[in-house]
């Protein structure tokens, strides 16, 4: 019996924050949790890093490529890089790591625990969640900071080469304006999404497939709720970050 | 009881390669975090300036206080003052204090495009440097302010240049004439015809040019005929035997002349000195003359009276007359 969509929400949220209470208390980290959650970050993090890094950079160089050549014709290229700077590192690039990191691990992780819910293995309380389902979850999330870093790094160092060349002389105005994009509480309110993205890739697919049907015939649907899932929540946060922060 | 081993995760030395992407995601954040620090001023010294602005619109903090178009400083702080002015508190690095003197001159301009902008002017960079905390006055210069103004001069000047361009106006009538000049400068009679308003017009000048020429040519003759006669002239005037030497002689003998009439004149001023002496000789016999005639005039007398006494005793003679020598 499928749940309407308040206690879905509700029970993801109160499912999320008991991982995220299990994965910040020290005493989760046992060897088999450390080991598992190393492989699934490299799995989605470690595998994927160089093509990663080389889509990054390639748009990257489009982006900075479209916003210098139309700032300069309307006369703003002053801003060119603030405005790079608030549209690709700030927001483009988290989400599109979060939606690439849902879609390659989120969703096979959802498939996977509808399967043991099928399978029964939930029934036996919160330990196969803990002792499975926790370090995969905090894999996952651990490579959404991680290829979030590396694609804003990445993007940075486009950004200087895009505008200025291999010269070392840009740096004064690219650090101002750099300085004056990410603000102090710019910067606090970037990491808070990026960390409700991780925890959002990581938790709502499995929350999703939790409260799932047991039948057999449902675990094909249970990507697709998750990844659905995901979609709305990366939205939400999304739509209020951008809010606080321009509004 | 062990859960099921889940297929997907057989990664060799996954261990190292995860805390390697651990490490590098924790040295990437630390190193953003401190270039950003680094890039917003954090970890130089900076001065205290504070601009007081009638209106702080479009001020924002972290925006650049400028001077020749190159960043010096970085706006901190906006609040309103207790003068209810708006007190723009700006951090001004210390290598970049020289630039700004005691007396610079800060202004906030607002553009159609664009945000706010804070500038510093440095007319002198000799004069001392601007204190730490100093307070100064800043000066807007608003492009928007001037729009009203701008748009009604503008109006003025398309309705001028409608009153320009109408169909009847003086340009079209001046562009009709110099239309109808430029035609006939295109005509036969060329520019001639078109200054001088018609074919048989030039005509005329040409033929007055031709007449012109005409008599030019034979003023020509005359000249040279005229070169003959000054050369004749000259010889005649100028030459052995002519004019000049002629006259030249002629005052010769005039110097001459003027010479002898010197010494006649020294003649007759002799002549003329004895005449003096001759006057005052007669002079003074003239004044024996007086006595003469006194005397004379005496004997006169006396004979008239002889005479009117032998008239008196001689009736017969009636001869009265008598005759002086």
């Amino acid at each position: 019996m499928q749940a309407t969509l308040p206690g879905r929400a509700a029970r993801s949220i109160l499912f999320g924050a008991e991982a995220l209470a299990a994965a910040l208390s020290p005493s989760t980290y046992t060897a088999p949790v450390r080991a598992l959650a190393a492989r699934q970050l490299c799995a989605t993090a470690w595998e994927v890093l160089p093509g990663f890094v080389v889509f990054c950079a390639a748009l990257a160089a489009l982006v900075i490529r479209v916003i210098d050549s139309t700032a300069r014709d309307f006369g703003l290229s002053g801003y060119s890089l603030d405005l790079y700077a608030r549209l690709l590192v700030l927001e483009l690039i988290p989400l599109f790591v979060a939606l690439f990191v849902s879609v390659r691990s989120g969703a096979a992780l959802g498939t996977e625990v509808a399967l043991l819910r099928v399978g029964g293995v939930l029934d036996q309380g919160n330990d196969p969640l803990r002792a499975e389902l926790l370090p995969r979850g905090i894999g996952v999330a651990a490579a959404v900071l991680a290829l979030t870093a590396v694609g804003c790094l990445v993007a940075l160092v486009v950004a200087y080469v895009g505008l200025y060349g291999f010269s070392p002389w840009g740096h004064g105005a690219y650090a101002r304006a750099i300085g004056q994009a990410f603000a102090p509480a710019v910067l606090a309110g970037f990491a808070l999404k990026v960390a409700f993205f991780a925890v959002a890739v990581a938790t709502v697919p499995v929350a999703a497939s939790v409260g799932g049907s047991r039948e057999m015939r449902s675990v094909p649907d249970a990507a697709p709720r998750g990844l659905v899932g995901v979609f709305v929540v990366l939205a939400l946060v999304e739509g209020a970050s951008i809010a606080l922060q321009y509004a | 009881m062990e859960p099921a081993p889940l297929p997907g995760l057989e990664i060799r030395h996954a261990g190292p390669k995860a805390m390697a992407v651990l490490l590098g995601t924790a040295i990437i954040v630390a190193a953003f975090i401190a270039y950003v620090l680094y890039a917003r001023g954090a970890f130089e010294n900076t001065q205290r300036l504070v601009l007081m602005a009638d209106d702080g619109a479009g001020v924002t903090v972290g925006m650049d206080l400028t001077f020749s178009g190159f960043p010096v400083g970085r706006v901190q702080k906006i609040e309103l003052a207790a003068d209810g002015k708006a007190r723009i508190e700006v951090d001004v690095p210390e290598k970049d204090a020289k630039w700004l003197r005691a007396s610079s001159i800060f202004t906030l301009e607002r553009s159609l495009v664009g945000g706010a902008r804070l500038r510093a002017f440095t007319g002198d960079l000799g004069d001392k440097p601007l204190p730490a905390g100093a307070v100064r006055p800043v000066l807007r210069g608003d492009a928007t302010e001037e729009l009203p103004g701008l748009i009604a001069s503008m109006k003025r000047l398309l309705e001028n240049l409608e009153r320009m361009t109408a169909e009847d106006s003086s340009l079209n009538a001046s562009f009709a004439s110099v239309k109808t000049l430029t035609e006939r400068m295109s005509g036969p009679g060329g520019a001639l015809a078109g200054v001088l308003g018609g074919e048989e017009n030039a005509r005329k000048v040409i033929t007055a040019l031709d007449r012109a020429n005409a008599t030019l040519a034979s003023l020509e003759k005359v000249s040279a005929r005229l070169d003959g006669m000054l050369g004749k002239a000259d010889e005649s005037v100028f030459g052995a035997g002519g004019v000049m030497e002629e006259a030249r002689k002629t005052v010769a003998q005039l110097n001459a002349a003027l010479g002898e009439a010197r010494e006649s004149l020294k003649k007759a001023d002799a002549v003329l000195a004895d005449a003096q002496k001759v006057s005052a000789s007669t002079r003074d016999a003239t004044k024996d003359l007086g006595a003469l005639r006194t005397e004379v005039e005496a004997s006169l007398r006396r004979v008239s009276g002889l005479i009117d006494e032998i008239n008196r005793k001689w009736p017969f003679a009636r001869d009265t007359e008598v005759r002086l020598p």
